[in-house]
């Protein structure tokens, strides 16, 4: 008789089990992952580098006051949530209570108010916070901020994961840029960085989970950690990186070429993701030189170029065909207005040109050594020979580039991609473009946009800002947008339960045992 | 003796100078600067200023060039603006396993470049000759990064007999430090054998042509005592001027194969410092270089004074 007990304890405990969901029978504790990472973070101080290789890491060690979900909406992180006067200048900021930092103290309005005013002197990004009038402690654990003017975007800046507006301790705020202990109230804590090698994280087990987190979203959200420690190793070489993962050593890389992906995905070793949209390619002219001072000559340009053979080219097997200049799936996201994208119309582009000054005189297209943009380069110069327009590629590494692209003489064209501003949302969009910053001559009619955008609270009267914004940009051919471009990320397929994002976020990961 | 050694400090603090020069006015006449690296392409003008005003960047070109001179008199490198700490420190750091790096490479490159040189040498137009001539053509065609990453690919991935990559230090776990070295050291051995092989063949084969070695022939010596006894050790000397070119083109060349590799060394920071163009890093680590390249062929131009008399009296 005790047999069939213990049978049927055994079947009501297997009965059990089977109710249980399956993922949370595979959540293990413990394990290092290793992510191959391709550049070294220039500083692991979140305020002062709006470095990608950084924010992979830094993201993991800090929070801010919100943070973006998965649409890239700001959510309450360790804000509580806010409240907004009528007015609209001031924003009142309820902390969380009960959340720890790293070294055991626990955040108050303090800390807040020195992380901010840290900000806004050495922030890589410290315009973010240009409106902002005051920061004060209004209460042990509430923070209110007056803005000099009604600024629409304030959450959005505020939730940037650019260069994070990370909240520090008090005393830690309080020192000068990369002079920090890299202390934070984060999933992970720090734990080495040897330069030139690998930044190491270990789960910070005194993490307090935000109570209104549902689940992992975006960069805010649940972040439940199981790895016992990350380790980011820097790993310039392409190939070095692929032969790590293939032999073991390394379980995450952050991106991989179209081949190799293609290669280990049929592989059951290794799982492959694909973060796409990661960034739209985006062919620039430079405004303050003729013959790209001329619209008709721009729009000729525009009228010739077939994007999807430059983004099939630039980015095969993991590119979009879009127009607009947002990511699908923004709040601001609209198709209107992109009917003059990817006309591919040598005939309307001649009779464009023969409108514009440009009497054949030879081009430069500038453009640095990653292989995507070189590419872009080669299609263009190619299909514009088609109509008559002479370029010369000059090819450089980044830094060289990026500091010609930024003055108004020697070059025409410029093909790089825009990767956190479309996920910032419309205004980091246009901002590039304010000023005469990226086409080198001021234009007016974007400034206005940009200057009523960030004024205006209403989200309807925003949302025709933008669209307006978007037809400008077509009508004039300020610059092209080629199409949205995505990584290949691979991972071992012992790391479970990764959704891919553009910081891979190892929290809600864990390893399998074998 | 005392005045060949002045001679040859006189030279050296000559060519250290001039490298130094060339090292600070290389650097401006290429375009971009550090602010690259901080901010991205939405940066505004104003905060691409305001960073270069932190990092000192605004000053004339001139008085930075005063300021380089004033520290390194001081055997001060510099502030790196990247890593925030100084480049000699970052250097001093890295050093160890650069060296470590190159040196055992200079040792397999001596060992297996010697042995291959007398072994064509001894069997001279024979097949060995050629095989080991043909192999070292190789050695010297084969370029050290793809020759890097297939030895990874075949020992590491498939093998896995080494990591394919990173750096684990002596003091940590030595049998680990020789598996993490021993790969790059291999790989960049690889065309220094056939440099020294080729050297070594021919310095072998002038000195068998010699009378004393006819001489030693006459009077019935074994054939390996020749060789050894009285071949190799006059056929060393030029080897000897071979070997401190090779170990200077080792340092170079550990730049790349530290990049191949993930090694933290010296290389890996200079390029880093090229790539974010973090002026004292790139200025600092050149000087560095130079002055180990100069040590190392000082060295040699001593020791073969000792070995060769004729060159202190010439």
């Amino acid at each position: 008789m005790n047999h069939y007990k213990g049978f049927g304890i055994a079947v009501l405990g297997a009965a059990m089990l089977l109710t249980v969901p399956g993922a949370a029978f595979a959540q293990t504790k413990g394990g290092d992952v290793v992510v191959g990472i391709v550049q070294a973070p220039p500083s692991l101080d979140a305020h002062v580098t709006t470095a990608q290789a950084a924010r992979n890491v830094t993201l993991h060690l800090y929070e801010t006051l919100f943070a973006r979900n998965e649409n890239a909406k700001p959510v309450p992180e360790l804000a509580e949530g806010v409240k907004i006067s009528d007015d609209g200048k001031t924003y009142v900021f309820p902390i969380r209570q009960g959340v720890k930092f790293h070294n055991g103290k626990e955040l108050d309005a303090n800390d807040v108010v020195a992380s901010l005013e840290r900000y806004r002197k050495i922030g890589a990004s410290a315009p973010l916070l240009n409106a902002v009038d005051t920061v004060r402690a209004t209460g042990p654990r509430e923070v209110t901020i007056t803005l000099k003017e009604i600024q629409s975007t304030f959450l959005d800046n505020l939730s940037s994961p650019r260069a994070p507006i990370a909240i520090y301790p008090a005393e830690e705020a309080a020192k000068p840029a990369n002079q920090i202990n890299y202390i934070g109230t984060g999933p992970y804590r720090f734990v080495e960085y040897k330069p030139d090698s690998h930044v190491k994280i270990e789960r910070f087990d005194g993490y307090v989970t935000n109570p209104n987190a549902k689940g992992r979203d975006g960069l805010a959200g649940k972040k439940e950690v199981f790895l016992d420690s990350v380790t980011f190793r820097f790993m310039p070489e392409a190939g070095a990186r692929n032969a790590a993962l293939e032999a073991g050593e390394v379980h995450f890389l952050e991106t991989v070429d179209g081949p190799t992906a293609k290669r280990l995905q049929s592989d059951k070793k290794y799982a492959v993701y694909k973060v796409l949209p990661f960034a739209f390619q985006v062919i620039k002219f430079n405004h303050a030189q003729p013959p790209a001072s001329d619209v008709n000559f721009r729009l000729a340009v525009q009228a010739a170029l077939d994007m999807e053979e430059v983004m099939a080219i630039s980015y095969p097997d993991i590119y979009q065909m879009d127009g607009a200049w947002l990511y699908p799936g923004a709040a601001f996201y609209t198709k209107s207005n992109t009917e003059k994208y990817n006309q591919a119309d040598p005939e309307a582009a001649k009779a464009l040109l023969a409108k514009s000054g440009y009497k054949g005189e030879k081009l430069t297209f500038i453009v640095d050594n990653l292989r995507a943009n070189t590419d872009t380069a080669t299609v263009v110069q190619q299909r514009l020979k088609d109509i008559g327009i002479n370029i010369e590629l000059s090819v450089a590494d980044w830094p060289t580039v990026s500091k010609l692209g930024f003055t108004p003489t020697g070059w025409n064209f410029w093909a790089h991609g825009y990767g956190i501003e479309p996920y910032e949302g419309p205004a980091s969009v246009m901002a590039p473009w304010v000023n005469g910053t990226s086409q080198q001559k001021k234009d007016g009619k974007i400034d206005e946009f940009y200057a009523a955008l960030t004024t205006t609270m209403d989200e309807g009267k925003r949302k025709q800002i933008f669209a307006d914004f978007q037809k400008h940009m077509y009508d004039n051919a300020v610059a092209m947008k080629a199409g949205n471009y995505g990584l290949f990320q691979v991972s071992s397929a012992k790391l479970k339960n990764f959704e891919p994002s553009r910081i891979p976020r190892m929290w809600g990961v864990w390893l399998a045992q074998n | 003796m005392a005045r060949f050694l002045t001679k040859r400090l006189a030279g050296a603090f000559v060519v250290l100078v001039l490298v130094s020069l060339m090292s600070f006015s290389i650097i401006w006449l290429v375009p971009g600067d550090p602010t690259a690296a901080f901010l991205d392409t939405s940066a505004t003008p104003e905060q691409v200023e305001r960073l270069r005003r932190e990092l000192g960047l605004d000053q004339p070109i001139f008085i930075q060039m005063l300021e380089w001179y004033g520290r390194i008199l001081q055997g001060d490198l510099g502030h790196s603006i990247l890593l925030n700490r100084s480049v000699t420190a970052a250097i001093l750091e890295r050093l160890p396993v650069t060296l470590s790096l190159a040196s055992i490479a200079l040792a397999l490159a001596l060992l297996a470049g010697i042995s291959a040189g007398i072994v064509a040498a001894v069997n001279h137009n024979r097949w060995p000759d050629q095989v080991v001539m043909t192999v070292a053509l190789f050695g010297l065609s084969v370029p050290d990064f793809w020759l890097g990453i297939m030895l990874i690919l075949l020992f590491a991935v498939k093998l896995g007999f080494f990591p394919t990559g990173g750096y684990v230090p002596l003091g940590e776990d030595p049998l680990g430090w020789l598996g993490s070295i021993f790969m790059p050291a291999m790989t960049l051995a690889v065309i220094q054998v056939g440099f020294i092989a080729r050297m070594t063949r021919a310095s072998m084969l002038e000195i068998l042509n010699q009378d004393f070695i006819r001489t030693a022939d006459a009077k019935g010596l074994k054939r390996m005592d020749i060789m050894l006894r009285h071949g190799l050790p006059n056929a060393l000397v030029p080897v000897l001027t071979v070997a401190g070119i090779v170990a200077g083109a080792l340092l170079g060349g550990a730049v790349i194969i530290e990049q191949v590799f993930s090694i933290p060394g010296v290389g890996r920071l200079i390029i880093g410092g090229i790539l974010s163009r973090d002026y004292p890093v790139i200025q600092g680590g050149l000087l560095f270089l130079a002055v180990i390249y100069l040590a190392v062929n000082l060295v040699v131009d001593i020791l073969y004074a000792f070995v060769d008399p004729r060159v202190r009296l010439e």
